[in-house]
This record gives structure tokens, C-alpha cells and sequence, in this order.
């Protein structure tokens, strides 16, 4: 009887957390997937009425931006993004993981991006990339790597690569700390033992640090795949999409179709569509980890 | 011994270069919010201006109300992460206390799911909520929402620094008599602390940051959060990237104090909550 008096009260220190998340987050959801399949736009409030499959059909056949295009910019934006962040945080956290003069002051310089406004990043990079006075440009003329200044946001074919620099920049301290804290966690025994065996560093990464902390790398990559692909507030702050689509990813989409046509119903079946995506994500991630643990 | 020293010297450069990566973005940013106008649109580029000056901070601040979206942004990301980390607290002691595997196993699902919503999908019906409290356009409705988005990760930080507690200290508390509510705030709360403190730097960062809810809920000049008025510089013509540049300054300039006090329980909390291995 005790026990069960006792666990009464956890419940009732939960339900704080429980009424607001309820109600300001999925009850929210129930009623706003409705507004998916409904024609809803602001600019004309009298015609909303459900629509089936519509907002879908006209998102995927859209004439003005090629769906296909979207999909392939997301993945592109996702999978760069993620691949650098990944392989410069773990550079980083090797480079941390031993002492050194002033690592305690140079650790709070290399992390302090993380504490930054996505928006605000875009912003910056926008100026440090911009066509005529950005230093980018500048530097590159100056050690005459270039002769002509670069549109690093204005070319179709540079713009990507310069928003996913960008994120790179902003993600890197991210994988860095989380790496920097796993490897912490592998035993002095474990690689002592290797190294009698004659193993060298890179034989030590590869077949005993890596295998050790391949939990964590798991579920930083997962979460952070997630984050990067709900996250379009560095290409809202440097291209908004353009140019001409070139940056234009699924998150930037429905924003714009909701900041700028007012169209809900699309947007929504947008953010649906996102959401899809990320659940077969998560379940096929899952599904192959815990395949690759037997 | 030879091979050694070679390895040392390639990570002091690799050191450098990241350090050179991380500082000069912003360094650039700071530069230019202390240039003129005309040294700015200069070519070749300046490196650093003839006169610093203070004049695009002059202009920030009497130009636009650009004090009066810095104390919105305050009040909001202040009051949402303290109402935020005392309701984490709670669940997070809940979640840390309770020994059914299954039933903590689905609290901490039903926390996880709301990470993947978009909040774009929340916002009409949330307006439409709203708006019949008439609490459209009021900091408090950003203040509600806000603190509802915190609490998922407020949860599981505080869950991972409840759980070091050991339990024998609560139930000599309880045979001295306290209740839970006791037990938590003068016992549990005290002995983690840098992880109380993880968990409001985390959701004031977090919260001071927020672009889009803000954009959609404030319609009025006078409520404007930081990244709102900076989202309208862009929009406005004549706003040129000294003023700019130190808006962005002002803007990034709190967060950046609050990571360089809380950065060893930031870096703390995140990882105890996230590293498993």
C-alpha cells in the first residue's frame, strides 16, 4: 500500500508538465493537422472549407517550385551539413581530450557558437559572404587564390555550399562537446592494453574508441538530423531559398508559404510531410542500429 | 620520440585553425558595428577603422526602440525559463522517482514526440486559442508557449542530474518528517545545483534565440522580441550593416555572457542527458 501512495505522488509532480505539453502542444496538433486538408488561406477566410488531398497534390505539382528539387536541396542540406559537422566535432573533441595550456579559455572561444541565434548566424555569414565587401571575397583576392570577387549567395551553384559552411560553423561545437564527453568515458585500461599490443593512434580510433562510443555517435547523428532538417533559420537569414530555389529545402518552403502566401493549409501539409519523413527516418534508424547491435 | 613531437605540433595547428574559424566570424561583426557607414563600403576592405566609433550603437538605440526589444526579450526568456525549470523539476523528479519501467518509458515518449512537431503546424490553432483570451499580441502568450517547448528537455536534464541523488538521503528526510515537496527543494534541488542552473541557461538561450513564434504572435512595434526587430531591419530599406552589425551584437552579446559563466554545467547538462555509452 505504501509503494502505491508513493507513486500517487510522482503522478501528481508529472502533471504540471503533462497540462501544459497537452494543451499548448498536441492538442494544437489534432486540430491544426485538420487545417492540412483544408483550404485555408488568410488573405480570403471566407473560402476555407476541406479540400481533401489537395494542399498535397498542389505542393508536389507545384509549377512555380519543382518538388523533386526541394527533396533533393533537403537532402543535400542535411546529409553536407551533418557529414562536416560530424567529421570537424570529432576532429575537435580528439583535439580536446588531452591537456593543453589554456584549454579551459580556448574551449569557451571554440564552443560559444552553439549559444548563437540560427537567424543571427545567417545574418553574419550573409555579410561575411556578401558579393562586394565581404571579407570571404576579400581574403581570397588578397592571397590571390581568386581574381574576381565570388557571388557566393547570388550563384545557384555556390549557394548551397556556402549555407551549409554556415551550418557547419554553427554545428561543429554541438558533436564536439557530446563526442568530447563520450570519449571521456572510455576506460584508461582499454587503450592502455592496446597499445602493448603495438596498435597506433589511428588503429586505436578505429577499432576500439569508435566501437566504444558508437552509442553516442548514434544517437547525437540521429537527434541532430532531426534538428538540422526542422531547422531553417541560417537559410532564412542568408538566402531565404534563393537563388532561384537553390537553397530552397522543405522547412524554408512552408515558411514561406505561410509568411508570404498566407496559405496555412499548404504549409501545414508541409510541416505533415516533414513529419513523415522524420518518422520513417527515426524508425528505419533504429530498426538498423539495433540490427547492427546482434 | 621524433614522431611525437610532429603529432604535437600538427594538433597545435589544427588547434589554431579552429580557434581562427570560430573567433573571426564574429570578430568581423564587431569590426564592422564600430566602423563608419563609408568604411564599410569601401574597396579594397578595411580591417579596422581609421576612428572607432560608437555612432551605429547611437543609432540602434535612438533610431529604433531597439532597448525596448531588448527588455521583451529579457522579460520573456527570464520568466519562461524560471517557470520552465520549476515545472522540470517537478516532472524531472517524477520521472527520476518512479520505479515502473513502463510507465517512465512512456512519459519520456510522450516528451520526445513533441521535438519532432514543427511548430509551424501549431500556430492556428494556437492563434485561435489565443485570440479568445484575447492574448494575441501579448508577450504572455510567447511567455506560454515558450515555457511549454523548454519542458521536454528541462525534463530529461533534470531526470539525469536527480538521478545521481541517492535515495537513502530522501528517506532519512521522510523519517524526519518532511513531504516530497520538502524533500525535493531543500534536499534534491540544493546538492544539484550546476544542473539547476544547465537548465535555465539552456531554455534562456534557447528562448532569446526563438525567430518564428515571435514573428507570428507580436504584430505590434511596442512588444517586438531581439530577433523580431532584426528580422524587420532586413525588410526595411536603409537600414545599412552598421547599425546592423550592431544589432547583431546586442542581440548575441547575453547569450554569449550567459555561456561563458554556465559553460562548464551547460556542457554538464547537455551530456548527461544525452551520453549513454
Amino acid at each position: 500500500m505504501k509503494i502505491k501512495r508513493k507513486e500517487y505522488n510522482f503522478w501528481f509532480l508529472f502533471l504540471p508538465a503533462a497540462i501544459l505539453v497537452t494543451s499548448i502542444i498536441y492538442l494544437p496538433l489534432l486540430n491544426g493537422i485538420q487545417i492540412a486538408f483544408k483550404n485555408y488561406n488568410l488573405f480570403d477566410l471566407s473560402q476555407v472549407g476541406f479540400n481533401g488531398l489537395d494542399n498535397f497534390k498542389n505542393i508536389i505539382f507545384d509549377e512555380h517550385v519543382s518538388f523533386t528539387k526541394i527533396l533533393f536541396n533537403t537532402f543535400l542540406w542535411v546529409v553536407g551539413s551533418l557529414i562536416f559537422q560530424f567529421l570537424l566535432g570529432f576532429l575537435l573533441a580528439l583535439l580536446l581530450k588531452d591537456d593543453f595550456f589554456g584549454k579551459k579559455i580556448y574551449s569557451g572561444f571554440i564552443f560559444y557558437p552553439w549559444a548563437l541565434s540560427g537567424f543571427a548566424i545567417g545574418l553574419v555569414w550573409s555579410w561575411l559572404f556578401n558579393g562586394q565587401f565581404g571579407i570571404v571575397n576579400d581574403l581570397l583576392i588578397k592571397t590571390n587564390l581568386i581574381n574576381q570577387p565570388i557571388g557566393f549567395l547570388s550563384d545557384p551553384n555556390l549557394a548551397m555550399v556556402s549555407v551549409i559552411i554556415a551550418n557547419v560553423w554553427y554545428g561543429v561545437p554541438y558533436f564536439a562537446i557530446m563526442l568530447l564527453a563520450a570519449l571521456q568515458t572510455v576506460p584508461k585500461e582499454v587503450i592502455e592494453s592496446s597499445m602493448i599490443d603495438g596498435a597506433n593512434s589511428f588503429q586505436q580510433l578505429i577499432s576500439i574508441t569508435i566501437p566504444y562510443i558508437r552509442p553516442t555517435i548514434i544517437s547525437t547523428i540521429m537527434l541532430r538530423t532531426l534538428w538540422i532538417m526542422n531547422f531553417p533559420d541560417i537559410i532564412y537569414g542568408m538566402t531565404n531559398g534563393g537563388p532561384v530555389n537553390a537553397t530552397n529545402i522543405l522547412a524554408i518552403q512552408m515558411i514561406n508559404k505561410i509568411f508570404k502566401q498566407y496559405d496555412y493549409g499548404q504549409g501545414t501539409a508541409m510541416g505533415l510531410i516533414i513529419i513523415g519523413i522524420l518518422l520513417i527516418y527515426t524508425i528505419a534508424m533504429l530498426y538498423f542500429t539495433s540490427r547492427l547491435e546482434d | 620520440m621524433k614522431k611525437s613531437i610532429f603529432i604535437e605540433v600538427v594538433k597545435t595547428l589544427l588547434r589554431v585553425v579552429f580557434f581562427i574559424a570560430a573567433v573571426v566570424p564574429l570578430a568581423w561583426i564587431i569590426i564592422t558595428s564600430i566602423k563608419t557607414p563609408e568604411e564599410i563600403y569601401t574597396f579594397p576592405l578595411k580591417y579596422w577603422p581609421d576612428i572607432p566609433t560608437f555612432n551605429s550603437y547611437r543609432e540602434l538605440f535612438s533610431y529604433s526602440n531597439f532597448g525596448m526589444y531588448f527588455k521583451n526579450s529579457f522579460l520573456v526568456s527570464f520568466f519562461s525559463s524560471i517557470v520552465s525549470l520549476f515545472i522540470c523539476m517537478l516532472s524531472g523528479y517524477a520521472l527520476s522517482r518512479i520505479d515502473n519501467v513502463k510507465t517512465k518509458s512512456k512519459m519520456l515518449l510522450f516528451l520526445f514526440f513533441t521535438q519532432m512537431v514543427p511548430s509551424f503546424i501549431l500556430m492556428v490553432p494556437l492563434y485561435s486559442v489565443f485570440s479568445q483570451f484575447r492574448l494575441t499580441n501579448s508577450l504572455l502568450s510567447l511567455m506560454f508557449i515558450y515555457t511549454t517547448t523548454m519542458i521536454a528537455f528541462g525534463t530529461i536534464m533534470a531526470k539525469s542530474f536527480f538521478d545521481k541523488v541517492p535515495y537513502i538521503l530522501e528517506e532519512a528526510a521522510m523519517l524526519d518528517g518532511l513531504n516530497r515537496f520538502a524533500i525535493l527543494f531543500r534536499i534534491v534541488v540544493p546538492l544539484t545545483l550546476p544542473g539547476v542552473v544547465a537548465i535555465f541557461s539552456f531554455s534562456f538561450v534557447n528562448i532569446w534565440n526563438e525567430l518564428f513564434l515571435a514573428v507570428i504572435f507580436i504584430s505590434s512595434e511596442s512588444k517586438m522580441t531581439i530577433p523580431v526587430a532584426l528580422n524587420s531591419f532586413i525588410s526595411k530599406s536603409g537600414v545599412s550593416w552598421d547599425v546592423m552589425s550592431a544589432g547583431l551584437v546586442v542581440a548575441l552579446l547575453p547569450t554569449i555572457v550567459i555561456f561563458a559563466f554556465c559553460q562548464k554545467y551547460i556542457i554538464a547538462g547537455l551530456t548527461d542527458g544525452g551520453v549513454k555509452g
